[in-house]
């Protein structure tokens, strides 16, 4: 659906629904509190959910407003975090270098890598971006320089000040919102979604796809690097299995669907039910945690096949949602 | 040379079962448009069914292969008939989602149900093999790689020949001239559905025979699945067998590079998918719809 139509059935313009991104804003705000009144596990908690919502809005801007679905996001992050583990072991200690340097190198990695892969489309560029996850993994994990498989231990800052992480990582999310906010609203956006309804039409109107696409996939990268830049040193220890983590990848881009794709409020809202549900599941179900969360899936999808941010632009009550369910049905 | 040749043999008979492997996961998601999360797991269940088969009834495992792929197909059958159809006109990451939360569910019924431990099949037959020159090659491969090669017959037969594989065919190409020609479409992703989760569990079988069993074992082959269909191109049965194996050689050769660079010391065992995947990228940018693939896509 184009944004004009979308507009006109209630569900917002190419940033989606004002209502859900004022609420997500007013949610942020309240974030910034919980450092000062929980510290610890709900604090990580908090972190982690910020953390994802990052990685959702890097994904967001390649996968939800261009249209093309890359399972290989999660590569930028782990650069992220191994570049921030190889200042540490050269005696940097400099959150604000680690995420600037981690930003720098994923957007060099992403263009680079970018150029071949962004040709393929649809599925097979799904396929050649989880490649390029995978190897890089595989790459990693065979460098003795950077610790291999065994990983590589971080400094971290005293426990006193340890809520810098938090903040880090929040400044980090708000960062990818609101850049996504007004990267949608300007040109860039526009042309991401004239790619993403028909990218045919979109070269005749003059827009370089090859060129708006690879720009939406460097950004993208960037959000999820600078996410990985300060989990490495929030977590005191990084790996190959850890970084580059099978949630890592699918998390982020099942949160940008179950909240709303190629919205701006979506990742944000997603990130924040899936990444809480998940641990809410396991505290309550230690065994059977991941069998509620699967379940949850299934019944969000299935209720909400346009995902969360729907709800606020709905019009006509549960009639009209119930009439929108059959629309998919075979 | 003799080790090229065992190599080459090695390939050849992990390439059958990756065939297998991404034969279901390529129908489905080149009939269907559905990127099947749940293959994995469907590849778990029929390894699963053997096992029990196995140690419950002494059931032989190539005897168990039918009773996997009617118990799955059944499965897949249902799953598609009251869940997934209702998102069936959906954009293809709803179905992705969905099917990541099935697969999640199942994983973890079966960690259950068979809990976390590490299981195998161990048959009579297992660590038999005969020589051939200089190269090994084990029974139970041998007869893995002559299943996988029937079974991927079968389909291709059964595909262009009979009614339901027409009408299959008919609405992967156009769905709308598929139904005004009665084709019941419902019914049509439904069987492919089931097929598709069929041919995970014949996979699973043959699996059993050579790897290790446990509940989240099918992550790993799901991620092969992908990469193996869509180098031998999507939804094409020829190219899953093409691909299964041209995966299969490369990954065995890539195992045996073992160089030192500047101190730097490079062993393939541990960038086998590194090198399989860089062999993907080279064949998707030289030629993008695979192998097997047809022009256009």
């Amino acid at each position: 659906m184009n944004p004009a139509t979308l507009k006109r059935i209630g569900l917002g313009g190419i940033t989606g629904n004002p209502i859900a991104f004022a609420v997500v804003l007013a949610l942020m705000a309240l974030l910034l509190a919980i450092p000062l009144t929980h510290n610890g596990y709900i604090e990580l908690v908090f972190r982690n959910i910020l953390m994802y919502a990052a990685m959702a809005y890097g994904w967001n801007l390649i996968g939800g407003y261009t249209g093309y679905v890359s399972f290989g996001n999660v590569a930028f992050f782990g650069i992220g975090a191994y570049c921030s583990a190889i200042l540490a072991t050269h005696g940097v200690d400099n959150l604000l270098l680690y995420v600037l340097l981690a930003m720098a190198v994923s957007a060099v990695f992403a263009a680079i890598v970018g150029f071949p892969v962004l040709r393929l489309k649809g599925h097979y560029f799904a396929i050649a971006t989880l490649g390029v996850a995978l190897a890089v993994t595989d790459i990693i994990a065979n460098l003795d320089a950077l610790g291999g498989t065994g990983g590589l231990a971080l400094h971290q800052v005293d426990e006193a000040h340890f809520s810098i992480y938090y903040y880090a990582m929040w400044l980090v999310a708000l960062g990818s919102m609101l850049g996504t906010y007004f990267i949608a609203r300007s040109k860039l956006g526009y042309a991401f979604v004239a790619i993403r309804e028909n990218e045919d039409a979109a070269a005749v109107l003059g827009i370089s796809a090859t060129r708006y696409k690879i720009v939406a996939w460097t950004i993208g990268a960037m959000m999820a690097g600078a996410a990985g830049a300060v989990f490495a040193p929030a977590n005191g220890f990084i790996d190959p299995s850890i970084t580059f983590a099978i949630d890592s990848n699918v998390f982020p881009i099942a949160m940008t669907i179950l909240g709303g794709i190629g919205t701006v409020a979506g990742p944000f809202i997603g990130a924040l039910l899936l990444a809480g549900a998940n641990e809410l599941l396991q505290r309550f179900f230690v065994k059977a945690h991941t069998l509620f969360f699967g379940a949850m899936i299934v019944l969000i999808v299935l209720l909400l096949p346009r995902g969360l941010v729907w709800l606020f632009g709905l019009r006509g009550g549960a009639r009209a949602w119930l009439k929108s369910l059959s629309v998919y049905k075979a | 040379m003799h080790l090229i040749a065992q190599d080459l043999v090695n390939g050849i008979l992990a390439g059958g079962i990756l065939a297998v492997v991404a034969l279901g996961f390529s129908l489905v998601w080149g009939i269907m448009n559905i990127i099947n999360l749940a293959h994995g797991a469907f590849i778990m269940l029929g390894a699963y069914t053997t096992y029990q088969l196995f140690t419950s009834f002494h059931v032989d495992p190539f005897l168990s292969l039918p009773v996997s792929f009617v118990l799955l197909f059944a499965l897949g059958y249902l799953i598609q008939r009251f869940i997934m159809n209702w998102v069936a006109r959906a954009p293809v990451l709803t179905t992705f989602l969905l099917t990541f939360g099935l697969s999640l569910l199942i994983v973890n019924i079966a960690l259950n149900v068979w809990t976390g431990d590490t299981r195998g099949v161990t048959t009579a037959y297992s660590g038999a093999n005969f020589t051939l020159g200089d190269v090994t090659v084990p029974w139970a491969k041998l007869f893995t790689l002559l299943a996988a090669l029937a079974i991927t017959g079968v389909m291709q037969l059964w595909l262009t020949r009979s009614r339901t594989g027409r009408a299959i065919r008919a609405t992967s190409m156009d769905i709308g001239a598929a139904q005004l020609s009665g084709v019941r479409v419902t019914e049509i992703y439904a069987i492919v559905f089931g097929l598709g989760a069929g041919l995970a569990g014949v996979a699973g079988t043959l699996i059993s025979l050579s790897y290790a069993l446990n509940p989240s074992m099918g992550d790993l082959f799901l991620v092969k699945a992908f990469v193996v269909c869509v180098l031998g191109g999507l939804g094409s049965v020829p190219g899953a067998l093409v691909g299964g194996l041209v995966y299969g050689i490369v990954e065995a050769f890539a195992t045996q590079i073992d160089v030192t660079v500047g101190g730097q010391h490079i062993s393939g065992s541990g960038l086998q998918d590194a090198i399989a995947l860089v062999v993907l990228l080279i064949v998707l940018i030289v030629r993008p719809t695979g192998i097997m693939g047809k022009a256009t896509a």
